[in-house]
């Protein structure tokens, strides 16, 4: 029970199509608001810029980025840490220059997980901590010059050691204190590692910037077994206005998985 | 008239519109959410109370059927084998002090029929559960089929109702009797000053109150009637909890407790048809107990029904918000003499803050104390239902408003001063939140 619809936007490589505009056509009909581009690493999405133009000017609804790099701001190596920083602070420009709302990116993704072996990372909590808070830092000043937003996406503990839940992800946005950082939750590693996942939203109110959402399962919402009338509902209630992207996989035949998503939110989401 | 101090828990800022009391409502619900079922309150009631469970599933559908109907499996993971429903199934994480009495107290693991793991109280209160499964199936049918959510209540929800019309039936008149006063959920009623008289009070040293911890002491029982509360609770535990065994100090037929078993008959005549069965003796059982309720309970120069005191074989004549809950049963015969009284001076509904539990005119009215005067969401929410059933569309529709704009004013508090309008009690009242969450989702 909630009285706004969420925007609802897709990610780009689920759409069937070559170009952005095919992907939109597609996109609109099943009833999607927008697209969530992927930001590859060597700067790719700058390279880009000359595609993205056009496709604002087709009409296109390109309002955010996920990262989608093999390196993230968290790495342990130096060299790859400051690589991913300056990935990320590019991909905070594009995404300002075409009128973006942000760009999200975990603090690291397949690199260590204390629940795998050798289950003690190479570095200590400490510095990891230390580490985080320089580049939401940098990327926060970064951010807030280009009148943007860095989205933190906690991960579930197998794919990230140092930030799963949300309340990790808002110690560390009020410690780093831009207020052009926000967390970037995703239903999928919530549903992992959450306690009570509405509660977590509760308690997170308006450092909330971004939602992605995916089924317990990874695949799309509807296919799983999470409580998706209350995940809607608790960002509702936080009065949370920004958009929500289907970042999944998808079951069945994928043509009926993509469509069914749009009205099966609104439902849940009613 | 002074403010209820409000200690624990401040109120929350006051919402503008319909979408803002929802959401601020919406808050209420998950904030008080264990992860199987919601606490009343987090300060005063922290643990899973029978009744308030059930008004809570008819708001709680409406954000998650999917925790409507995990309320309503977790209360009934509290049930006897005999088939009774406790009053409070107590939360594990909640410190055994945090309520009085507790499980210490009430020793359910001493009783044999008490379910094993799980403690328990061993008194009852009013069934509204069937009810409010069905409400819930019908909140998302397709959700609640796949998860079997019918199936797996109905057993129990049967065996809650057969409890009651083999083991509470007292007076031998087709009603269910209730045995101490905070089974009829309106713990502190005038209605109950009578009979509670002749109860022998629980020594003062003997027990330590935690209710006033969290709540205002004006608002709140007197020591004394605290004292006899215990007392009757401690000689049912004392007997096993046994209906046939225990010389009952108290014993009452509340129109309240068996209009919402009229009700939840009904609803388990609906959940039986919709599982493919045979909703016929429902119906039946439903058409005995209004037939018996209007037989017992109605008292015509009243325009009331009135509580029936079988220990002393008399109705009981205090004019109590019990009397009008009979006006939510669908075809009762004497719905506009009911009508009448509902809209009179007595309890003015539309006119006041909320309906009010007690006789405005009667002597023993309180605005601000339990269950003595104040409007309560539930009652009023039932006294809803009964106005649109029986044809007084404009007097819902100014109750409806008289309640979302207490709650919002007062940050869902429990209770409300019918003629100020100030909130009372604890806030954040989760049954609160779950009706005005309800009225919220119609239009009238």
């Amino acid at each position: 029970m909630t009285a706004t619809t969420p925007r609802l936007a897709c990610q780009e490589q689920l759409l069937p199509g070559t170009t952005l505009q095919d992907k939109w056509e597609y996109a609109r009909a099943a009833g999607y608001d927008g697209i969530e581009l992927r930001g590859r690493s060597a700067f790719a999405l700058r390279d880009r810029l000359p595609e993205l133009r056009r496709a604002l000017r087709d009409g296109v609804v390109l309002p955010t980025v996920c990262v989608d790099m093999p390196h993230f701001f968290g790495a342990f190596d130096p060299d790859l840490r400051r690589d991913a920083v300056e990935q990320m602070k590019s991909q905070l420009s594009v995404i300002a220059e075409i009128g973006g709302v942000g760009a999200q990116t975990p603090a690291s993704y397949g690199m260590f997980s204390r629940r795998l072996p050798p289950f003690e990372p190479p570095r200590s909590e400490a510095e990891d901590r230390e580490v985080l808070l320089a580049g939401l830092a940098e990327l926060g000043a970064h951010a807030e010059r280009e009148g943007t937003t860095l989205f933190l996406e906690p991960l579930n503990r197998y794919e990230d050691h140092m930030v799963n839940r949300i309340d990790q992800a808002a110690d560390l946005i009020r410690a780093a204190g831009s207020p052009a950082v926000r967390i970037g939750i995703d239903s999928y590693h919530m549903n992992i590692e959450e306690a009570d996942p509405a509660a977590a939203v509760l308690a997170a109110g308006p450092l909330i910037g971004h939602v992605q959402v995916s089924d317990s399962n990874r695949f799309q919402p509807g296919a799983g077994h999470i409580d998706w009338p209350v995940f809607f509902a608790a960002l509702d209630a936080i009065g949370y206005s920004g958009w929500t992207a289907v970042e999944c996989r998808l079951s069945g035949d994928p043509d009926s998985a993509l469509r069914g998503v749009p009205p099966f939110v609104r439902k849940v989401a009613a | 008239m002074t403010a209820a101090p409000v200690a624990a828990d401040a109120p929350a800022a006051p919402a503008a519109t319909d979408a803002d009391l929802r959401r601020a409502a919406v808050r209420v619900l998950l904030g008080n959410w264990t992860g199987s079922s919601t606490l009343p309150s987090r300060t005063l009631y922290p643990h899973q109370w029978s009744w308030d469970s059930a008004f809570i599933m008819l708001g709680l559908r409406h954000i998650s059927p999917y925790r409507a109907q995990r309320e309503l499996e977790s209360m009934l993971g509290a049930q006897w084998a005999d088939g009774r429903l406790p009053h409070i199934a107590f939360h594990p994480a909640t410190p055994p002090g945090a309520y009085f009495p507790g499980p210490d107290f009430w020793r359910s693991a001493s009783a044999g029929s008490a379910p094993p793991g799980v403690p328990t109280s061993g008194i009852v209160q009013p069934p509204v559960h069937a009810l409010a499964a069905w409400e819930t199936h019908r909140a998302d049918p397709v959700a609640s089929r796949r998860r079997g959510f019918l199936e797996r209540v109905r057993p129990g929800l049967a065996a809650w109702h057969r409890y009651l019309a083999d083991r509470r039936d007292l007076g031998g008149r087709g009603l269910a009797a209730v045995v101490h006063p905070w089974e009829s959920g309106m713990d502190n009623s005038p209605a109950w000053d009578a009979p509670l008289a002749r109860v022998e009070p629980a020594a003062a040293g003997s027990f330590r109150r935690r209710d006033l911890d969290h709540a205002d002491v004006a608002d709140r029982p007197t020591d004394l009637d605290y004292g006899r509360y215990v007392r009757l609770a401690a000689d049912y535990r004392d007997h096993g909890y046994d209906d046939r065994a225990t010389p009952f100090g108290f014993a009452v037929e509340d129109p309240s407790f068996n209009a919402l078993l009229v009700l939840s008959e009904h609803a388990l005549a609906d959940i039986t048809a919709e599982l493919g069965g045979d909703p016929a003796p429902h119906r039946e059982r439903a058409a005995a107990l209004t037939e018996a309720l209007v037989g017992a309970l109605w008292d015509p120069g009243a325009g009331l029904f009135l509580c029936r005191d079988l220990i002393g074989g008399a109705p009981i004549r205090e004019y109590g918000v019990a009397g009008l809950v009979p006006l939510a049963v669908p075809g009762l015969p004497v719905a506009a003499d009911l009508l009448r009284t509902a809209l009179g001076e007595r309890f003015r509904v539309g006119g006041v803050h909320l309906v009010p539990s007690y006789d405005l005119t009667g002597p023993a009215f309180e605005p601000g104390r339990y269950w003595r005067g104040p409007g309560w969401f539930n009652m009023s929410w039932l006294v809803h239902l009964g106005l649109l059933r029986h044809g007084a569309p404009a007097q819902a529709a100014a109750l409806r408003a008289s309640m979302l704009a207490a709650a919002a004013r007062t940050g869902f508090a429990e209770y409300v001063d019918p003629y100020s309008g100030e909130g009372r009690g604890t806030r954040d009242f989760s049954w609160t939140a779950a009706t005005v969450l309800d009225l919220l989702s119609r239009e009238v």
